[in-house]
């Protein structure tokens, strides 16, 4: 060990409440910054998640010009091919297939013009919420026909409870009428004000059967794993499907195609998100640089008796500048490892956002943000930090160079 | 003195004639409309007709038996297939019913709906329901006229008055001077075209001249369209009033 290593390690310890300061210090500034930012993240996550668990999922799968007009006959016409293929990509949770006609609803007294959703009520319940936001009833049991789902609103607007028959009039793929009575089994709230008023599910088979649908769909809708693959994993399902039989018509999108305004939100938030962290950071840079200044300040006598008793400047320099690098290195250490504990414990256990309202409602997210830790955002604060305190760290530095080894001993 | 008078008679009638019939072209652009309806639908009528939908990839017919009287009411019952056979949409004035046999419910259209295509056709619900706005809500001006078959054709432009309830921006409208209609053309708020009617075949049909085959299309896409064939048309001078009633929806006259 070099001598000015030595020294720096020894001047560390001489006043160890300073040092605990400065560390602990730098140690909050980690923490904070590590847990803003997986916090954001997190929440991201979590918007994200509920959003796409309501309705589109984390990709979906459609006729490519069923997505321009919604056209009933341009269906996925094989979907146990796409199955097939969905099930052999790894990272893929869960996926369902969904069939939907425009349609009037009629109730005894009302008639409204609506979405008939067919969904298949197992697969479904892996991929979507929806069997969670039933408020009132059932959700769909496999074996069901002529059951359905509605919206809260929209059961408000046809004047229709569980229980209650309500007529579909629509049309067949093979241009037939398509009509049915139905019976009003649940009733379900997702807070999405459009989604709730929007439709009616009914089970998959019985849609197909109904609007002459010959065993196709309209969409395959999938949920992966983890967020972060979801590009990834949708270019790979694309090029699987491009060597099916009818695979060039098929189009897959992402969640942020089907739902721009959510990923605008988000970018949004981001945005505003950072400039406060940005804040932050000025905040931690003065007051790291105030303590070490202070304790370049409180040691100048020091530094004037060392340099006349024939310590080169170059010297002095180097053991204040290793002084703060064990600081921070000791500082960011603790820091880290406090940060990731504890943002690993919100990250189990959730913060409860219960009074954040109607914004995150309209996003369905209720209940907990999880924050969500990534070597991104463990890596980015210290990062910063690090930065900072080395530029606080060479200021006092170099001013000790400039320093009169005479004055600096009168220094009281 | 007798041959001044006739001269000046005569020279009145030649003076007198143009001017008149100039102010008669200018009376008829609304007129010719109205006439062109009348004509077309009579005071009443009873007839079957074929309508075929075609796509590109898929084409699909019904037959489609039809009661009207007057300007406002009219009865739809589908004959065949024997999968749609049943199915019945009445209208009255501007609104509709639709009625099918498999769940028993008349259903009125909800205004939602209007703009909604009309049994999987190109005609929508409110180029049923709303056919005889082009009499109410728009303003007529005979666009230009030519010959064709030694008949005088007329070509009408008709822009809807400021508030009218209107569904188009502009109509254009092509008929011969014995009120055959021969096209119309439905135009947006900027004046771009939408969809188009034309009529074909023109021949003896319930008495009268009469187009035996009507082909609805989108003008971006000519290639889907819809076409009215008559299998039989006859013009009567009355229906009765129960005819037109919800009751007839689920019980079809014979």
């Amino acid at each position: 060990m070099s001598i000015h290593v030595k020294m720096a390690w020894r001047n560390i310890w001489r006043n160890p409440r300073r040092t605990v300061l400065t560390v602990s210090a730098i140690a909050f500034a980690c923490l904070v910054l590590i847990f803003m930012l997986s916090f954001q993240f997190g929440s991201y996550e979590t918007m994200i998640n509920a959003a796409v668990k309501i309705q589109t999922g984390h990709f979906k799968i459609q006729h490519r010009q069923f997505q321009e007009n919604h056209n009933i006959r341009k269906t996925i016409a094989h979907p146990d091919a796409v199955a097939g293929i969905l099930d052999k990509t790894p990272g893929i949770e869960a996926y369902t297939f969904r069939s939907r006609a425009f349609s009037i609803v009629s109730s005894e007294d009302r008639t409204y013009g609506a979405l008939v959703i067919g969904i298949d009520p197992d697969k479904e319940s892996r991929t979507s919420t929806l069997p969670d936001l039933i408020r009132e009833g059932e959700y769909l049991s496999q074996t069901d026909t002529d059951k359905a789902l509605i919206g809260r609103l929209l059961a408000r607007n046809l004047k229709v409870k569980t229980g209650d028959e309500v007529t579909l009039l629509g049309q067949g793929r093979d241009g037939s009428v398509a009509a049915a009575v139905v019976t009003i089994k649940g009733i379900y709230s997702s807070g999405q004000d459009d989604f709730d008023r929007a439709g009616l599910h009914i089970p998959l088979a019985y849609f197909q059967q109904v609007y002459t649908m010959s065993g196709q769909v309209h969409s395959v809708v999938a949920i992966v794993q983890s967020l972060d693959r979801v590009t990834e994993i949708k270019q790979q399902v694309q090029a699987r499907l491009q060597k099916l039989e009818t695979g060039n018509s098929l189009i897959v999108r992402d969640w942020s195609e089907i739902m721009p305004g959510l990923k605008q939100a988000i970018s949004m938030d981001l945005v505003s998100g950072l400039i406060f962290w940005l804040l932050l950071i000025i905040v931690v840079a003065f007051s790291i640089l105030n303590t070490f200044l202070m304790a370049i300040f409180e040691r100048t006598r020091e530094f004037g008796v060392m340099m006349a008793i024939g310590t080169a400047p170059s010297r002095l320099m180097k053991i204040l500048l290793t002084e703060s690098m064990f600081m921070t290195g000791v500082g960011m250490g603790a820091g880290i490892v406090l940060g990731i504990f504890v943002t690993l414990y919100f990250q189990t256990r959730g913060i409860d956002i219960g009074g954040a309202g109607e914004l995150l409602n309209q996003y369905g997210i209720t209940g907990r943000i999880y924050p969500k830790l990534s070597v991104l955002s463990t890596a980015i604060g210290p990062a910063m930090v690090f930065v900072i305190t080395f530029l606080a760290a060479l200021y006092p530095a170099v001013k000790v160079r400039r320093l009169n080894p005479v004055e600096a001993m009168y220094f009281a | 003195m007798y041959k001044i008078r006739t001269f000046l008679k005569i020279l009145s009638f030649l003076l007198i004639i143009p001017v008149t019939s100039a102010s008669a072209a200018d009376v008829t652009a609304r007129e010719l409309i109205e006439s062109c309806w009348d004509y077309m639908r009579g005071r009443a009528s009873e007839s079957v007709v074929d309508m075929t939908i075609h796509r590109p990839e898929w084409e699909r017919t019904m037959t489609i038996k039809a009661w009207t009287r007057g300007r406002s009411d009219s009865l739809f019952f589908i004959e065949a297939p024997p999968k749609d056979k049943g199915n019945a949409t009445l209208k009255k004035g501007t609104d509709m019913w639709t009625y099918n046999p498999k769940v028993n419910r008349v259903i009125k259209l909800p205004p939602s709906m209007m703009s909604q295509s009309w049994m999987g056709s190109d005609f929508s619900n409110n180029d049923l329901a709303k056919s005889d706005s082009i009499i109410q809500d728009y303003d007529h001006i005979i666009e230009s006229t030519h010959t064709r078959q030694g008949k005088t054709v007329y070509v009408i432009k008709s822009m809807p008055g400021p508030a009218a309830p209107v569904v188009w921006g502009m109509q254009r409208i092509t008929l011969r001077e014995d009120f055959v209609l021969l096209e119309q053309t439905f135009y947006d708020e900027d004046l771009q075209p939408v969809k188009k009617m034309t009529t074909r075949d023109i021949a003896p049909l319930g008495g009268k001249l009469f187009p035996r085959v009507w082909k609805m299309f989108k003008t971006d896409t000519p290639d889907a369209y819809t076409l009215l064939e008559y299998r039989s048309l006859t013009f009567t001078n009355d229906l009765p009033d129960r005819l037109f009633t919800r009751s007839s929806l689920k019980n079809p006259p014979r």
